[in-house]
């Protein structure tokens, strides 16, 4: 638990530090803080696989009255995660100072470091709320970097964000009403289902799909996620949005009975195909190229909505894992889309999509890595996409009554290839090439394409990541 | 109808106006106050909550002072967000850099 609390500490301090502080060079003290926090997030999950599910009473109360934080593999996983993509962030802003929008840019990252680890440590539904707050006032401060023009997409992602956190906190309260507890694992075992439980459950949900952008709540979205800096749509994309979904599992796994799951799991695998695909269709009509990415991830997060609606629906086991690969897969190869798309719109200087007419003539390693990190998108193998499509395919394929579902994940692997190659056929074109701006910066293209790298590799230690997913939660 | 059921239903109602007014209001200003709205509506429900036993129940009162120091801070970030919105549309900062 020390190693967590380590990990968790070190970035809200050094985002305190470096508000404070102001000092020169913060990049690099930002990189040496998640370097020291992914080693401490490394140390915990070693912990958290050899002495299990670890509680932590926060100031020594007990039970009813305790806010509690929670060390299990995946909650250590999960930071592992947050503080990996955020080095990695981290190190292609410091080399190109221009996607971090302004300075401000790495105290609030940090913050946002702290405030999603504090979201995964959480077992308390009101500390979840206030971790959910940070979370979305450190990610609109940051979409506020972008200028004037990114802030009307801030504002109205603020306004949206808090509608839907006051929606949660109204559920929390409905719960607290009903039970007088909010510790998670304590609710899980007085839950009921009726009429209260059922109204909190319907209200925390349309709260956090609406701050996770899933559909049909997702339209706030692409114009926040595309009008920021570029190394904050990357963070934005890769890591907000996987916060909500981790109280929306929580929530439903955990609290809510297995009868009320069993109905609400077919609407929300219903909802996942839908959001394949119209979040498909929409990135394929995009005309710019940070639209599309932004679009492609409304898509993607229809797989994490699929698996956990079939995860409730059937109460299979096997779609827990799905879903966190899902989450895994998704996060590095957005990070590397994002960040090979903001290259590339900057040294061709536009932002349309089919101004990339020939790019991997001048910028071959860019383009490279948007091809790359879109096979993960659509699932091509060894990426760690193919992984989580795998794994939630396989229960599908047993039953064949279950043809239905397998057939949307199809259409869904269709929309994103093609709006993947809608990409990538323009950028190999090489007829008449659109001629770069500014000299193409190799360094930063090699940064952007290693978590591309890292995705497409994830199959191959597929055995210890099965194993940590195994140990998920219960 | 008990006292606290009639507040609970204030405030469900407070929380619904302010939802409403969220979603279909376009003035900033409106939009905020809006979202305070939906929040003082929960906190009347959780105050409400509270007074069902004598004495109140002191947890979720410290759930409310929280609740309303997010609100707080959200605010001040949604109006300062606003202002310079606002500010940038009638007349352009030619100083600042663009990007």
């Amino acid at each position: 638990m020390n190693a967590a609390l380590l990990s968790l500490s070190l970035p809200l301090v050094a985002g305190l530090l470096l508000v404070l502080l102001r000092p020169g060079r913060s990049g690099l003290w930002v990189i040496l803080m998640s370097v020291t926090s992914l080693i401490a997030a490394a140390f915990a999950l070693q912990q958290a696989m050899n002495l299990g599910p670890q509680l932590l009473q926060i100031g020594g109360w007990q039970t009813p009255l305790a806010i509690r934080f929670q060390l299990t593999p995946l909650t250590a996983l999960l930071m592992v995660f947050t503080a990996g993509l955020h080095l990695l962030v981290a190190l292609y802003a410091a080399r190109s100072p221009h996607a971090t929008g302004s300075e401000d840019y790495w105290p609030l990252s940090c913050l946002l470091h702290g405030a999603l680890v504090a979201l995964w440590l959480s077992a308390d539904l009101f500390n979840l709320y206030v971790t959910l707050e940070l979370l979305s006032l450190c990610a609109v401060a940051l979409v506020a970097l972008a200028g004037r023009k990114a802030y009307r997409p801030a504002f109205n992602y603020l306004m949206l964000s808090l509608a839907g956190s006051l929606a949660y906190l109204f559920g929390v309260a409905l719960f607290y009403g009903r039970y007088g507890v909010l510790d998670i694992w304590v609710l899980a075992e007085m839950a009921e289902a009726d009429g209260t439980t059922r109204l909190a459950l319907l209200l925390m949900s349309v709260g956090l799909m609406l701050k996770a952008a899933l559909w049909p709540l997702h339209l706030w979205l692409p114009p926040a996620h595309s009008g920021a800096p570029t190394a904050v749509s990357a963070l934005l994309s890769a890591l907000v949005v996987k916060g909500p979904i981790y109280i929306l599992w929580l929530v439903w796994s955990v609290i809510a009975p297995p009868e009320l799951g069993r109905q609400a799991g077919f609407l929300f695998a219903g909802a996942g195909i839908l959001a394949l695909i119209s979040g498909g269709w929409s990135a394929l009509r995009a005309p710019r190229l940070k639209v599309l990415v932004a679009y492609s991830t409304v898509a993607q997060l229809g797989y994490a909505l699929l698996a956990l609606g079939l995860l409730l629906h059937w109460q299979e086991p096997r779609m827990e894992a799905a879903l966190w690969l899902f989450i895994l897969a998704h996060g590095l190869a957005k990070v590397s889309m994002f960040l090979a798309a903001g290259e590339l719109q900057r040294v061709l200087g536009t932002r349309r999509v089919r101004a990339l007419k020939g790019a991997s003539q001048n910028m071959p390693v860019a383009m490279a890595t948007f091809a790359v990190a879109g096979g993960s998108l659509i699932g091509l193998p060894p990426s760690g996409g193919f992984l989580a499509k795998w794994l939630m395919l396989q229960p599908l394929f047993e039953q064949p009554q279950h043809w239905p579902w397998a057939f949307g994940v199809l259409l869904g692997t269709l929309m994103s290839a093609a709006y993947v190659f809608r990409v990538v056929a323009l950028g190999f074109d090489r007829a008449r090439p659109n001629p770069p701006s500014i000299k193409p910066d190799p360094v930063a293209q090699w940064l952007a394409m290693l978590p591309a790298l890292l995705v497409l590799s994830l199959a191959l230690i597929s055995e210890p990541l099965l194993l940590w997913l195994g140990g998920v939660a219960r | 109808m008990s006292s606290s059921l009639f507040w609970m239903i204030i405030g469900a109602a407070l929380w619904l106006l302010g939802l409403h007014g969220l979603l279909t209001l376009r003035q900033a200003l409106r939009r905020i106050i809006a979202f305070n709205l939906m929040g003082s509506g929960v906190f009347l429900v959780m105050i409400a909550l509270a007074s069902r036993s004598q004495p109140s129940d002191p947890l979720l009162v410290a759930l409310v002072v929280t609740g309303l120091v997010v609100a707080v801070s959200a605010t001040a970030l949604a109006l300062r967000l606003a202002g310079v919105a606002q500010g940038g549309r009638k007349h352009a900062h030619p100083e600042e850099p663009r990007q």
